[in-house]
């Protein structure tokens, strides 16, 4: 009865003076944000898709690239997620697989299967500015969506198309990421609009477009399109979603070494 | 005979089970290519009277289908090759030609199917489940299927593999007209066998492999027809006569995966007929990321083997060799390198270059350059087939 008592005190103390919560400082407010942001593409469990990757260069030149995936969510909230991806085109590439175990502080775990090889090899991931398939994303983008793999300060609110952003700065900390800072425009849903990343030497390199957000289960948003413009060379990705679909119940012996040869050609 | 017969009958079941599904729920993915190729030999025409030019048109087509939501899959992987020069080099093979059944921890496979144990770029020495096609690729990576019936299980602790091989094939050399060839012919009418089972013994194989946080790690046993025959000169005939013992193979392999750095390791010890052997083959990868600020990857290779056989012709190998990957939207790369035998009585110079030029079609030029070769080298023969060699495959 006594601790109830005390536990009532502090919140009174806690609730008669809200400018403890102003005092949080940019930083706190920052990760506070982000944090929230990442938690809302979190607890789907697991996840399929098809994906198309459509590279535009700068003189209109398109290529379409086709992807089938899928990924288990790692409910260690210290590890992370686990995804199997199969390559559908182009034709010379059909049948390659790739198993990626992510993790947040440590490199990630990739194994590559390549029809034309036969076997199955673990490669190096620690090319993280290195692109994607030809394309203007890095592996970096897709492995270091986790709010804990960046320092996060909050800048304060800008207005776009008539709708109020969060600004936020964040800085990778983790070694060689090809970016010295990235910008992002968060909306009040915690939904990333827009994010800016900046090279090494602190030029604007590229940006992120998120759009096509849906809500799954009643409490996940997830952009459904995804597209980058690189400032400095002109290129444009363009990534798009199709079938996705949550909670489906994957083994998860699927995303081990050994069920790559199950997929396998 | 009788392997013909169990084609035909996997074939027929294959066809009941694909025909056994409701037609509308088969899905299935059928892919593959056409490759011409084009050779020409650099030091005009063969010391064993060969051409100085060949050429060859190279196909491959894979089926796959799913059936039961997955719990079976069926997979077709067929190659083959029509030479200008050389019959040997012409043939047709089922790489797979499978029928997988999946419990929970358990796969059961039938069939055809290529196994490759090994984590070298170069020197694969622990491989062993496959025969080569020496009149393919004289280096030995190309490989023939091999009729099995296996059975994976994965166990938190790992994989284990059973591997029982009926059916043994021998190894094919190129013929009198194939380029680069032996200064002899292997004469198909003398092979000889350790086994009194010959060519009809049933081979065995077991293999346990693992990942444990940055380590790869498989160790494994095969007992069985050594897939390298014994090349012996018959006086007589001015042939070479094939000699394949019983090989009772163990092996370890590890790959240690640390940031850019890749380091390998293959090693074996094995009784062939009655002696016994150890070989040793490993190296490290390093890849600079980014390669002054492009985009470009170039990474670094360096491999070599060590065998106990005095006689054996990889007993003191090295290979240095560089991978430039553009990460272009046509996937340009480029891998090359030098292969040497560090008592220095033989070097070669390798450079692959490929790049997709359309969407459907990847061109592939591969250039083979010897050095001076001893006389006494297993190389000698090969000294002066410098060759260059371009494809293009048009994939469907």
């Amino acid at each position: 009865m006594k601790r109830m008592k005390y536990v009532k005190i502090i919140f009174i103390v806690f609730t008669l003076f809200p400018f403890h919560l102003s005092a949080e400082t940019a930083e706190e407010k920052g990760l506070r944000i982000a944090k929230a942001s990442y938690e809302n593409g979190r607890g789907f469990t697991d996840m399929v898709s098809d994906q198309l990757m459509i590279l535009i260069d700068p003189k209109g030149n398109e290529v379409t690239r086709e992807v089938s995936g899928k990924t288990l969510e790692n409910l260690d909230p210290n590890d992370g997620d686990k995804s199997l991806t199969y390559f559908k085109t182009p034709k010379d590439v059909e049948g390659t697989v790739m198993l990626s175990h992510t993790h947040i502080s440590d490199d990630d775990d990739q194994w590559l299967y390549l029809p034309a090889l036969g076997r199955v090899k673990r490669i190096s991931s620690s090319n993280k500015s290195g692109a994607f398939m030809g394309s203007e994303v890095a592996f970096e983008d897709f492995s270091g969506t986790d709010y804990r793999k960046y320092e996060w300060k909050f800048l304060g609110e800008e207005v776009e198309n008539n709708e109020t952003f969060y600004k936020l700065e964040s800085y990778p900390n983790y070694e060689n990421s090809g970016y010295s800072k990235r910008i992002s425009l968060i909306d009040n849903l915690n939904r990333t609009h827009k994010l800016d990343f900046y090279d090494r030497k602190g030029e604007l390199l590229k940006t992120l477009y998120l759009e096509d957000y849906v809500l799954y289960k009643d409490k996940i948003w997830m952009a459904n399109t995804m597209k980058v413009e690189n400032i400095q060379n002109k290129n444009i990705t363009i990534l798009k979603w199709l079938n996705r679909e949550l909670d489906v119940g994957i083994n998860k012996k699927d995303f081990e070494k050994s069920s790559i040869l199950r997929l396998a050609d | 005979m009788l392997k013909k017969y169990i084609i035909s009958f996997l074939f027929l079941f294959l066809q009941y089970l694909v025909a056994s599904q409701n037609a509308s729920a088969i899905d299935y993915k059928a892919y593959g290519f056409i490759q011409p190729e084009i050779t020409t030999f650099l030091n005009g025409d063969g010391r064993h009277d060969q051409s100085n030019s060949n050429q060859s048109i190279f196909v491959k087509g894979t089926f796959i289908t799913y059936l039961n939501d997955g719990d079976q899959k069926i997979t077709i992987n067929t190659t083959g090759r029509i030479d200008e020069k050389d019959s040997e080099r012409s043939y047709i093979d089922f790489q797979k030609l499978k029928y997988e059944q999946y419990f929970d921890d358990i796969t059961l496979k039938i069939g055809n199917e290529l196994i490759f144990w090994g984590v070298n770029e170069s020197f694969n020495i622990i491989d062993i489940i496959n025969q080569s096609n020496l009149a393919e690729d004289i280096s030995g990576t190309k490989k023939f299927g091999q009729p099995m019936i296996s059975l994976n299980y994965n166990h938190s602790y790992g994989n284990f593999d059973l591997f029982i091989m009926p059916f043994f094939k021998e190894r094919i050399f190129p013929g009198r007209n194939g380029r680069p060839r032996l200064a002899l012919e292997v004469d198909k009418s003398t092979v000889v066998y350790e086994s009194s089972s010959k060519k009809n013994k049933i081979d065995a194989a077991v293999r346990y492999s693992t990942v444990y946080d940055d380590y790869d790690i498989g160790i494994a046993h095969f007992y069985g027809n050594n897939r390298s025959p014994e090349l012996n000169v018959n006086p007589l005939s001015q042939k070479l006569d094939a000699y394949y013992p019983i090989l009772s193979q163990t092996s370890l392999d590890i790959q240690s995966t640390k940031g850019a750095w890749l380091y390998k390791l293959e090693t074996l010890t094995a009784k062939n007929g009655e002696e016994r052997h150890f070989g040793i083959a490993g190296g490290t990868e390093y890849t600079i990321y980014g390669l002054r600020e492009t985009t470009s990857d170039l990474g670094i290779i360096v491999e070599y083997t060590f065998d106990d056989r005095n006689d054996f012709a990889f007993n003191n190998e090295g290979v240095l060799a560089l991978r430039w990957t553009k990460n272009d939207i046509k996937s340009t790369s480029l891998l090359a390198g030098l292969v040497a035998d560090m008592s220095g009585s033989s070097n070669r110079f390798f450079a692959e270059f490929e790049q997709r030029i359309r969407d459907d079609l990847k061109v592939f030029i591969d250039m083979s350059i010897n050095g001076e070769i001893d006389a006494d080298d297993f190389t000698y023969a090969f000294e002066e087939d410098s060759q260059l060699t371009l494809k293009i495959a048009k994939y469907f």
